[in-house]
């Protein structure tokens, strides 16, 4: 026991002071997260510049430019329909917004007997016209959907009647993740990905410096030896969840709605499978070189085809079985629900099944052939 | 090392046993093509320095790791400290020391947390303190071991072996790398070792190293033993000559050299022509009446006792160092 502490010890002093190591494996996963974060998540606090077109002139129209300025999302620049059109294809506005002349009378026709009962059907409803760019999914979709809204509480204050049909806005996290929510148990899956199959060239390193053989010359037991050195990648591991979803929650806004408890056993066990994966590689590479690339071979395709940074349903179905085969997946998919509930790629149970699974095959095989010398 | 005829070699007899802390017998191992030991036998005797010779590719280390538990035999009986290392090798680790040709440390860890490593290994261990003083790192302690030069990290794989105050301790090949002064403080640590009733078995191709500290030495090549005894006993059994050495000239061939009065072996190495003589000025002066009516002058002609260099050379036709 007391070989195993020290030996834990001797591992963590030995990672802490290799500068290259601890880049690697803390502040790159938080580099990452934070810059992938930024990527997709992008929306947060932009506007979106909007030409203001207004054909019509009436103080109906002024109200309406009122109402869309005070909309935090839109950015109103004034301009003829022609030079937004010219403006708006530079690239220096996101859409256009026209009021068409004679808006401001079927307005007033149409609130001119608030309550009275030909008021309840306007035979010519004033329109707006709004021109986006469908290339720019994201901005399009937001103006759309502002100028619907500003025109549909209009209506209701114009016409005087509360609507028959409303809706209330509430959060229920299913499909529709935020960016960060979806990235974020994505990337500590990535991370414990790379700790546990990295964990292999260290290993072949000990072996290739001789290191091991000199242990196996003490009474030191072997278990000991595998003990302490998946005690270390543990404890990195536990590390990295607290700061990567640190970081969601600090810096994305990302709620943490499953239990912690839960969350750190799926780390436990998502290491596990994948520093047994390490071992695996560790047995049959001879060289430092040779473990690294076959290091770089399961970590990148594993990284992209295991819906870390987008959900499965939008990957090629070509590459759908490979997805299912990968324990990246399942760890990805299973850390996703306990955290922020997303929606599932396979139920909890067969996650954890599938990654224990990896876990035995890999053990079994690392026990069979992994070579001490 | 006197080449005078001394008493008779101890060695070539089989042990007892009693008081071998090392007891080989017919000891083969294989790999793939390659027959690294081939059927050897030897013992080490509590107390006392042993000395496995060869050249690179001779053996020596496989049969290192056998005993050290680090591989199984495939045939024959290896006992160490009257255990059966094939089967029993976790008892053998806790009793010997075992310093590795080329094992590098934790590079990240300081000489004092390399060695508090390794004393929690074993149940029982010598103050770190000790250790220190005794390979002289103590000004070292605090340093990485990727700071050490390559002798002071040597050093420190020998401090290594002593952590656990062996009764036997294995030293393969343990002054490579070091400079002249380190070497000598080494052997001083390894007689030390002795006086204090430790055992070792070290393999060494420095011939020096060899007859400065072994009592005893097997020679190896091929993975066998070619020869046993004291370092005395192989010159001597050999060598009651002298032997006399110069450049070699080109005129002159083996046979002819062999024919010159008293000379018992003519042997060609390296540029170097070397004779065995019984009687040197007789030698001497008819190689130089040879020479002279060839027109040739011996070049860097000198005179010494025969070496375990000799001896190795005689049995394989080889220098050892090569």
């Amino acid at each position: 026991m007391h070989a195993l502490v020290m030996l834990t010890r001797a591992n963590i002093r030995s990672f802490v002071r290799d500068r290259t190591a601890l880049f690697w494996t803390l502040a790159f996963p938080v580099i990452f997260i934070l810059l992938f974060g930024a990527i997709f998540s992008g929306g947060g606090d932009t506007t979106y510049n909007v030409g203001w077109v207004d054909q019509d002139g009436t103080a109906a129209s002024a109200g309406l430019r009122q109402a869309f300025g005070q909309v935090p999302l839109l950015h109103l620049e004034d301009g003829t329909l022609q030079a937004s059109r010219q403006a708006m294809q530079k690239g220096a506005l996101n859409g256009i917004i026209v009021v068409p002349a004679g808006l401001g009378a079927s307005v007033a026709a149409a609130s001119g007997g608030p309550g009275s009962p030909g008021a309840a059907g306007p035979s010519s409803a004033a329109t707006l016209e709004v021109y986006t760019d469908p290339s720019q999914q994201t901005a399009s979709t937001t103006i759309r959907q502002v100028a619907s809204q500003v025109v549909a509480s209009l209506n209701v204050t114009l016409t005087g009647r509360s609507p028959a049909l409303g809706v209330t806005d509430r959060t229920l996290q299913t499909q529709d993740l935020t960016s960060a929510a979806y990235l974020v148990p994505g990337i500590l899956g990535m991370a414990l990905m790379q700790l546990g199959v990295f964990g292999a060239v260290p290993l072949v390193a000990q072996r290739e410096k001789l290191i091991l053989k000199r242990l196996g010359a003490t009474p030191l037991p072997r278990w000991t030896l595998v003990g302490s050195n998946v005690l270390l990648r543990l404890l990195i591991g536990l590390v990295q969840a607290v700061l990567i979803v640190g970081i969601g929650v600090a810096v994305f806004g990302v709620q943490v709605l499953g239990s912690l408890w839960v969350m750190a056993a799926l780390v436990v066990l998502g290491a596990l499978s994948f520093i047994s994966i390490g071992y695996v590689v560790a047995a049959f590479a001879r060289t430092e070189e040779a473990a690294n690339g076959i290091v770089q071979v399961i970590q990148f395709p594993m990284m992209f085809l295991s819906g870390v940074f987008f959900p499965l349903e939008i990957m090629p179905s070509v590459l759908r079985p490979i997805a299912t085969l990968l324990p990246l997946t399942y760890l990805g998919d299973a850390l996703r629900q306990v955290m922020v509930s997303g929606s599932a790629f396979a139920p909890l149970p067969v996650d954890v099944a599938v990654l224990a699974g990896w876990f035995l095959v890999c053990l079994t095989v690392s026990a069979r052939f992994f070579r001490w010398e | 090392m006197a080449i005078s005829p001394s008493g008779q070699d101890g060695a070539a007899t089989p042990a007892t046993g009693d008081g071998a802390v090392i007891e080989v017998a017919r000891l083969r191992k294989r790999y793939g093509d390659v027959q690294a030991v081939d059927s050897i036998s030897f013992e080490v005797h509590r107390g006392e320095i042993f000395g496995l010779l060869g050249p690179n590719g001779a053996g020596k280390t496989t049969t290192v790791e056998i005993l050290e538990g680090l591989r199984s035999p495939d045939e024959g009986t290896v006992r160490v400290l009257g255990i059966d290392a094939a089967h029993h090798a976790d008892r053998i680790k806790e009793r010997v020391g075992v310093q590795l040709q080329t094992a590098a440390l934790y590079p990240f860890l300081t000489v004092v947390e390399v060695l508090d490593l390794f004393r929690s290994f074993y149940a029982r261990s010598r103050p770190t303190a000790w250790l220190l003083e005794a390979v002289d790192l103590g000004e070292r302690r605090h340093a990485q071991t990727r700071q050490l030069s390559g002798g002071q990290r040597q050093r420190l794989s020998v401090a290594l072996a002593l952590v656990n105050e062996p009764e036997l301790v294995f030293l393969d090949e343990p002054t490579t790398g070091m400079d002249p002064q380190a070497r000598r403080s080494l052997w001083d640590l390894v007689l030390r070792l002795r006086e204090g009733g430790t055992s070792v078995l070290l393999t060494t191709h420095y011939m020096e190293e060899a007859e400065q500290l072994c009592d005893r030495v097997a020679i190896m090549d091929h993975g066998r033993v070619l020869e046993s005894g004291t370092v005395e006993a192989l010159v001597t059994r050999r060598f009651h000559e002298r032997a006399v050495f110069f450049d070699t000239l080109p005129g002159l061939s083996v046979p002819e050299l062999e024919q010159l009065p008293r000379v018992e072996r003519a042997m060609l190495e390296d540029g170097v022509t070397v004779l065995y003589t019984g009687d040197v000025s007789a030698t001497i002066g008819a190689l130089l009446g040879r020479a002279e009516q060839l027109g040739l002058e011996p070049r860097n002609l000198g005179i010494r006792r025969a070496t375990l260099e000799d001896v190795f050379l005689d049995l394989t036709g080889r220098a050892l160092r090569e």
